[in-house]
């Protein structure tokens, strides 16, 4: 544990003194969030049913945070390790190799909840306002940063496998589909029919529909354990992926 | 200093094989014994294979055949352990840059269970032994090449290693960076550490090392002391520059000549190693004279590692410069 815990903080060190990896990621989310809300405000009024009273600053809100948290920033810090040697260096020390990824997980843990705590607070500022109340707004967050790190596993695991700095900083781009076949933009039942049925079977659009409920809807128990269900899947398959790459690397 | 047993080797290899994806074989069943407090050297070309056999040693790689033992762990079976023991500094320098060299080094400490007042002790003691204090509240990516290389190799030392595996320790470095590494390197062996190491300087090789190998094509073609792989050699080499004139010719017109031992051929200069050297020039220059063959030079040397390099190998080592030469014949 002790050796997770001096990555963890090796690796958030390297996020603040790196703050040119970390302004990119969070000018994304909060650019299309402004631009969103300023394109559709009109055609979704605070009238709009599904807004249940709220600006589309609320609606859009989730969608922001995923995009500010789900990153290949860990897995672009690794490669870059590998490229310039470290990494053997802290596998030849009689360490774990797990609390290799542990440790950057950490990072991306408390990443996420800076990164998300800003975009929920320019959510707020914009208008937008949290129906679950304060105690609604923390779970936002965590369930954000969770996601953020259950999502890190995947530039991880790129990182690990091509130990390509070009390929682990494309891997994002794997994102988008996963963010943009969801009800993003609108509900389930206003997508076409070919969109619905691709944005049901999409894990990521049951995140997206629980960190919503919490902004719009106030408690709804169900879609908020749903949510966290996706998150916790998705963390034990990538992170059980990019456990398996790192022991077996060079093996 | 003769072979050691492997029983109380501080590294014994037998057999020990990589063949990498594609058949690529970069180690080739190669033996190897280190003594308890002995400095090694592991000379070769580029591509010869000497990283490949410091990754294995150091658990980085595994074996595809045969065994070898670090402080008496098996490399394989007893990885874990191995590492405890050993300290490594490979060929490309591992240090994160965003780190300073104190925060580096106390991760390291952490890393191998030191912590808390220890691990700031210890840190102290290796930036001044590296001679880094005044560096140490600085980010290393603003540290210069030799500041990197002695960096490595205090973090390689954190936990007082049995042995120390260095990986060309000083490539790239000024010379005078060079010598600071290997009076680092030599009082660290004067602490009990043995050390392995691979090298392209060969003079430097001969001074800092009590035994070494010379690893060519992934097979083991010399072994020993430096003074008896060069003892080998004859006494006196004499070299022989061509001047664009024919090797084949030239190797013709000196065959036989007294007290010859063997010749060594290069492109264009051939390597005579003979029993007396100073004696032997006024034959060389006589029979050259005969058959009307022009050369650049004619230098008589002692023999050197380069020489045994050559000699194993049938090539210099890239980078190196011909033996120096005490004595010189132009014509």
């Amino acid at each position: 544990m002790t050796e997770v815990l001096l990555l963890g903080r090796r690796a958030v060190r390297e996020v603040l003194r790196l703050p040119e990896a970390t302004i990119p990621t969070l000018f994304i989310p909060l650019f299309f969030l402004v631009v969103n809300i300023g394109q559709v405000s009109k055609t979704f009024p605070s009238t709009t049913p599904f807004l249940k009273g709220q600006s589309y600053v609320a609606f859009q809100l989730p969608v922001s945070l995923m995009f500010a948290v789900a990153t290949a920033t860990s897995g672009l810090a690794l490669v870059t390790e590998i490229d310039l040697g470290y990494f053997d260096k802290l596998l030849v020390a009689p360490i774990r190799r797990s609390s290799l990824i542990f440790g950057r997980l950490t990072a991306d843990l408390v990443r996420g909840v800076a990164a998300s705590s800003l975009v929920l607070l320019v959510g707020i500022a914009l208008g937008a306002r949290i129906q679950s109340g304060a105690l609604g707004a923390v779970v936002i967050v965590l369930l954000s940063a969770l996601f953020g790190v259950a999502y890190a596993g995947f530039g991880i695991l790129v990182a690990l496998r091509t130990r390509n700095v070009q390929a682990t900083q494309s891997s994002f781009l794997l994102f988008f589909p996963l963010l943009f076949l969801t009800p993003n933009f609108v509900p389930f039942n206003r997508l076409s029919p070919a969109m619905e049925t691709l944005a049901r079977i999409n894990p990521v659009s049951y995140v997206i529909v629980g960190l919503r409920s919490l902004v719009i809807d106030g408690w709804d128990l169900g879609r908020i354990a749903v949510c966290l269900l996706v998150i916790v899947l998705m963390g034990i398959v990538l992170t059980g992926l990019s456990l398996r790459a790192i022991a077996g690397y060079d093996r | 200093m003769a072979a050691p047993d492997a029983g109380d080797a501080a590294i014994a290899a037998r057999s020990l094989r990589r063949t990498f994806k594609g058949g690529i074989e970069a180690v080739r069943d190669i033996d190897l014994t280190v003594a308890e407090g002995e400095v090694f050297g592991f000379l070769g070309p580029n591509g010869a294979g000497k990283t490949t056999t410091v990754r294995m040693l150091c658990t980085l790689l595994p074996p595809s055949a045969g065994s070898a033992t670090v402080a008496g762990l098996d490399v394989v079976g007893d990885a874990a352990r191995v590492r405890r023991q050993i300290g490594v500094a490979l060929q490309e320098i591992g240090l994160d840059p965003v780190q300073t060299g104190r925060e580096l080094l106390e991760l390291q400490c952490g890393l191998y269970g030191i912590t808390g007042r220890d691990a700031r002790l210890r840190t102290q003691e290796l930036l001044e032994l590296v001679g880094l204090l005044e560096a140490a509240g600085r980010r290393t990516k603003t540290y210069s090449g030799g500041m990197k290389r002695r960096l490595d190799l205090a973090s390689a030392l954190v936990h007082a290693p049995d042995v120390l595996f260095l990986d060309e320790p000083t490539t790239g470095l000024d010379p005078a960076s060079r010598l600071t590494i290997w009076e680092e390197v030599r009082r660290i062996n004067a602490g009990g550490t043995s050390v392995f190491l691979t090298t392209q300087y060969l003079e430097e090789a001969d001074q800092v090392c009590d035994r070494l190998a010379i690893i060519d094509d992934g097979r083991i073609v010399a072994e020993g002391t430096p003074e008896q792989l060069k003892a080998q050699m004859g006494h006196d080499v004499v070299s022989v520059s061509l001047d664009g004139t024919d090797v084949d010719a030239t190797e013709a017109a000196l065959a036989g000549l007294p007290g010859l031992e063997r010749v060594a051929v290069e492109e264009d200069a051939l390597a005579l190693y003979v029993d007396d050297g100073a004696s032997s020039v006024a034959e060389i220059v006589r029979r050259l004279d005969r058959d009307e063959i022009r050369v650049r030079a004619i230098t008589v040397s002692r023999p050197t590692l380069d020489d045994v390099f050559l000699n194993a190998t049938g090539r210099r080592l890239e980078g190196q410069e011909p033996s120096e030469q005490p004595a010189e014949v132009a014509r």
